[in-house]
């Protein structure tokens, strides 16, 4: 982890911001050096290296805004889940239950595919329909995982807050839902992680992203070893890069100095 | 502190007031009031009912029946009306329930500065003079889980007292703590009562009742089954329930 690398005298919070932009920063390098990196491989992948950093970017973007969006409809769908007004829970809880009672395949085809039929006049491109999918899957797991974030918060401590007059908006953002977000960090990470794994199913629809390059470049070469070998160790950069991100945000909540 | 309680108007005013958990009636028609600058001690077996009227007191437990004012105003749900009462009607918690997130300098200004809209560094200011006189100025950098039991219910005092408030709820504030600390918890809320704060404490601290309280008040089965100044109360007791339970608790 890169949390652990920094001057053992640096702050809590100093290590946090050090490994939150070294860890952004050395995401930034590789996904923009990644073509010139492929490029020095022999055959199959140095001569197609530029389609496969351009794979590894679609699947990077695509993660980046579905899982930006999902983790919204997740604090949204959370709260609505546990709110005092009946119609929002059940709208919540039905919202959960179809996208958790699905597959993700279905969910992504049914954006492309069924939608324009339905609503005469969306057409959706490729990549907007793989990312709205996306989102609403992700969305409902990160809905659970911030719901058992709240229910995790002791009760006192929002009576305490309300105790002192605070507004209830206040009693929510200052107080409850910094300390749930805490709780819900971890498994959101898992969240991220699977949804930036599951993005390759946006290959179905046809978006060109690094799962899509990877099977085009090994059916056309005939090399399948080292083309899905390249296509499982980007995806294991990614996922090792996004971590780095994440640990670095979980130390910065660790307030009682639990990880080492 | 003074002990002219006859002269006071009262602040807070119970009339009737129930409330029930399920089919358990937990108060049954309370009425009595709270004026400025008394200290009343509310004693009781667990379960008379002495918490929930604390509670009831700031809104955290909404009563069903009857009214209770403060400064003449309902309590109700009307928000905006019950932010001002909750301003002005502090409230120290068995359970301390500082905010784990936040160093005590942070717990104690987040209400001010929300509120009263203050700069963080009038408010900060103003946060260490309030940990200095609970004997916690040393401590405003950590977290609540660096500190003991007794140094976190100090800096729970000292946040309460940082909307300036008008009255203090003590909700049994030294049953958690280990004996060692009851001492130090109770020295704080000594000071403040002689400081002329109103207070109300619900306590199974005798010492503290006798020698602090203007009043002591007696829950029995969700009513106030007695009242009388401490040392009428404890020489004196009522009936056999209050000696039993006099008898019981000062051991």
């Amino acid at each position: 982890m890169l949390t652990a690398i920094w001057p053992t005298h640096w702050s809590r919070t100093q290590r946090s911001n050090a490994t939150l932009v070294s860890a952004l920063l050395l995401m930034v390098g590789v996904v923009a050096a990644l073509g010139e990196l492929l490029a020095l491989l022999p055959e199959p992948i140095g001569d197609h290296a530029s389609e496969f950093a351009e794979g590894a970017r679609t699947t990077l973007y695509l993660t980046l805004i579905s899982g930006a969006v999902g983790l919204a409809l997740g604090v949204a769908a959370a709260l609505a889940r546990t709110s005092a007004h009946q119609l929002l829970r059940s709208l919540a809880s039905t919202y959960i239950w179809i996208i958790r009672g699905t597959p993700l395949l279905v969910q992504i085809l049914f954006m492309y595919f069924a939608l324009p039929v339905l609503v005469p006049g969306l057409n959706l491109p490729d990549f907007a329909a793989a990312a709205i999918a996306l989102a609403l899957n992700v969305g409902a797991y990160n809905a659970e995982a911030v719901r058992a974030g709240l229910n995790a918060v002791p009760r006192g401590q929002a009576e305490a807050a309300r105790a002192l007059g605070l507004p209830k908006t206040r009693v929510f953002t200052d107080v409850v839902f910094p300390q749930a977000f805490k709780i819900s960090l971890p498994p959101l990470v898992s969240n991220f992680v699977a949804l930036l794994k599951d993005s390759s199913l946006a290959y179905a629809i046809g978006v060109v992203e690094l799962t899509n390059v990877g099977n085009r470049i090994q059916s056309s070469t005939f090399q399948p070893v080292e083309t899905l070998l390249t296509v499982g160790v980007t995806y294991l950069v990614l996922t090792t890069l996004v971590t780095q991100v994440t640990a670095a945000i979980e130390y910065r909540f660790d307030v009682e100095g639990r990880q080492k | 502190m003074s002990h002219a309680a006859n002269t006071r108007t009262p602040y807070i005013v119970c009339n009737q007031v129930t409330k029930s958990f399920g089919t358990h009636q937990v108060l049954q028609g309370v009425s009595t009031s709270f004026s400025k600058g008394e200290v009343t001690v509310i004693i009781g077996a667990s379960g008379s009912g002495k918490s929930t009227l604390l509670r009831a007191l700031n809104r955290l437990e909404p009563h069903d029946g009857g009214s209770i004012t403060i400064d003449g105003v309902a309590v109700t749900d009307h928000e905006a009306t019950l932010q001002k009462q909750r301003c002005e009607v502090g409230m120290v918690f068995q359970q301390f329930n500082l905010f784990g997130h936040m160093t005590v300098l942070d717990n104690v200004t987040l209400a001010p500065r929300r509120i009263h809209k203050i700069s963080r560094s009038e408010a900060n200011a103003k946060a260490l003079q309030l940990l200095e006189r609970v004997g916690m100025q040393a401590h405003a950098h950590k977290y609540p889980w660096q500190l003991s039991g007794g140094q976190q219910q100090r800096v729970a005092i000292a946040r309460a007292l940082a909307m300036e408030p008008q009255v203090m709820l003590f909700d049994e504030p030294t049953s958690a703590l280990d004996p060692e600390m009851v001492q130090e918890v109770l020295e704080v809320m000594r000071e403040l009562a002689k400081s002329g704060m109103t207070m109300i404490v619900v306590t199974h601290e005798m010492g503290f009742a006798r020698e602090v309280a203007d009043r002591v008040m007696f829950f029995d089965q969700g009513c106030i089954a007695h009242e009388a100044p401490p040392a009428e109360f404890f020489a004196r007791p009522a009936n056999e329930r209050i000696a039993a339970f006099i008898g019981r608790v000062a051991h």
